[in-house]
């Protein structure tokens, strides 16, 4: 398999675009097409707008929080082969603190959804052995509190993260040797980042998502939401990447062959986990058959959303991993697009089923709502991922691994 | 093929990538190439085939995913029907752990095995190397002395050209004489 040749990097364009014009009107429109309805559905059915809300805006936070992991997670590994494409997980995590606060604000709209069920006492059956600590920690404003306090300590971290990859591109030619120190500090403050990443991303996950049917637990919650947001942050590196390699696009001959087929194994492999968390969750409680672990899995398995299950799926392991499996398909450009989108779809399908039975019901819904959902989704983050793009150089040329990550070779 | 070989020894991991393409290139046959690590791009260089490797993992997995699925239907379902909890006797998702392991030590056993076998490697193998330093600071190319078109004195120049340190002609029945 020969990797097209790449110009050299003396030839490498400092300024290539991002998008094309029309496609930034698309975005907009998109943006502000699927937001005015959302806005009108208000009035409409306040619980199924609300939830379409949920998803897009977990989505984009688990998004951004998946570019700050992404570099957190090479920077502790010391790995050098994705520093050419670095500015796309970048501008990713520079988004922590936008959709966070969009998050914040879709969580404030109905604060009530969480723990309501709580205030009428412990339900027949349960386990009045937690449901005081239960009552206790969905307190609503301890729990928004805590909201804040997550997407503040992600803010940080992830902006510090980039910047100290920005203050790299300033170093004059005889500085160069302190860009080895400044990535000593990249590797602590990541170190740090996957700490505090680890423990406050469980928790929102449980008080953002698994928190919405109080009664019920799982305990494989928080690494079940890592699988999916990894992920998903692989395949929308990919997508980006492919879109900014174009000839003169931003990241062409930066962007390459190889660096393709490393996030193409990458994404195979997170896919895998993904169903192996998956199915790790769904046996235990499908074995040992307890009725107040079962509820999330009945209404979700028997019935209308059985079907939508076997779909999130499909787009998830079984066509990322058969596809993904030879060689050629994760350096083919066509192929890797496509399985990056349908892993995208995989994730809001994922999400859907996650959130909608436990707020919209038993049917599963497909319409005008979700899908102005999805395209406010799209837009808001293609907006706001490309602006996030420019506003430093395309490829940190001072970094140490540069030139490394332009010649591997990877087989 | 011919019984005589010509090694060339190279310093540098760059000047052996470009020497083994441009001999691929001009047509010389490569018999192999030592060196003291994994070079990265030296499949590419000497024109190796895509490993078929792969399938016989994949073959393998399957076997061993299918046989476990087979074996634990056979086992709990068919011949001694086991009641667990009340679930019925053909509960696939039991079946899971069981299948996803088979697949990965079936698939893992059979490409270590499929490698040892193709490449002939057992414990206790006397290692076949053109010299001792290619284990440590060398790189050796080995070219066939095969074809009408060999020509020894382009071929030395081509060589000089990509910095060759040594050039040496061997039997090959001789080839790893030296280490024995």
């Amino acid at each position: 398999m020969n990797s097209p040749p790449h110009p050299p990097r003396q030839a490498l364009p400092t300024h290539g675009t991002t998008l094309t014009p029309q496609a930034f009107r698309t975005l907009q429109a998109m943006a502000l097409g699927g937001l005015l309805v959302l806005v009108l559905g208000w009035f409409y059915s306040p619980l199924r707008i609300w939830s379409n809300l949920l998803v897009v805006a977990y989505y984009l936070v688990t998004l951004a929080l998946g570019g700050a992991l992404f570099l957190a997670l090479t920077y502790v590994t010391g790995a050098g082969w994705h520093v050419a494409f670095r500015r796309i997980p970048e501008a990713m995590a520079s988004l922590v603190p936008k959709t966070g606060i969009a998050i914040l604000v879709v969580l404030a709209l109905r604060m009530n959804q969480y723990g309501w069920q709580l205030h009428a006492g412990a339900p027949e059956g349960t386990d009045a052995g937690t449901y005081w600590f239960k009552q206790l920690w969905l307190d609503p404003p301890f729990w928004m509190a805590r909201a804040a306090i997550y997407v503040l300590l992600w803010s940080v971290l992830a902006l510090s993260l980039v910047a100290f990859s920005r203050r790299q591109d300033r170093l004059n030619p005889q500085e160069l040797p302190r860009a080895i120190g400044s990535m000593k500090w990249s590797v602590r403050l990541s170190a740090l980042f996957l700490v505090v990443y680890s423990i406050t991303f469980s928790l929102a996950s449980v008080d953002w998502i698994m928190a919405l049917e109080p009664m019920w637990f799982s305990t494989m919650w928080g690494v079940y939401q890592f699988a999916g947001m990894i992920q998903a942050t692989l395949a929308a590196i990919v997508i980006v990447g492919l879109l900014l390699r174009r000839p003169g696009r931003l990241l062409y001959g930066i962007f390459r062959t190889d660096h393709l087929h490393d996030l193409g194994k990458l994404l195979l492999g997170f896919s895998c986990f993904w169903m192996y968390i998956w199915f790790s969750q769904f046996m235990l409680i499908w074995y040992t058959n307890i009725p107040e672990e079962t509820s999330y899995y009945i209404a979700r398995m028997h019935g209308p959303w059985g079907p939508v299950v076997l779909v999130s799926v499909l787009l998830n392991w079984i066509i990322p991993f058969f596809v993904l499996l030879p060689k050629p398909c994760k350096r083919s450009e066509h192929v890797m697009m496509k399985v990056a989108v349908v892993v995208l779809i995989g994730r809001w399908v994922d999400l859907t089923v996650m959130v909608f039975p436990s707020t919209v019901g038993k049917l599963p819904v497909l319409g005008i709502w979700e899908i102005s959902g999805a395209c406010c989704m799209i837009g808001i983050f293609g907006l706001l991922f490309f602006k996030a793009l420019t506003k430093s150089a395309p490829a940190p040329k001072n970094d140490p691994y540069y030139g490394e990550s332009l010649s591997y070779h990877c087989s | 093929m011919t019984d005589r070989h010509l090694l060339a020894t190279f310093d540098y991991e760059e000047d052996l990538l470009a020497a083994t393409d441009e001999v691929r290139h001009q047509g010389y046959r490569i018999v192999d190439a030592y060196t003291p690590y994994a070079v990265h791009g030296l499949d590419r260089a000497m024109g190796l085939r895509p490993s078929r490797l792969t399938w016989v993992c994949f073959l393998c997995g399957l076997t061993g995913a299918l046989v476990a699925l087979w074996f634990q239907h056979w086992t709990a379902a068919t011949s001694w029907p086991l009641d667990v909890g009340g679930k019925p006797w053909n509960s696939l998702p039991s079946d899971v752990p069981v299948t996803f392991e088979m697949m990965v030590l079936l698939a893992g056993f059979g490409s270590v095995f499929a490698l040892l076998g193709v490449s002939r490697l057992y414990p206790g193998k006397h290692a076949r190397t053109p010299s001792i330093r290619v284990t440590n600071d060398q790189f050796v190319l080995v070219l066939d002395e095969a074809g009408s078109d060999f020509n020894l004195p382009s071929l030395v120049k081509l060589l000089e050209k990509h910095h060759v340190q040594n050039i040496e002609e061997r039997l090959s029945a001789d080839q790893a004489s030296c280490c024995e």
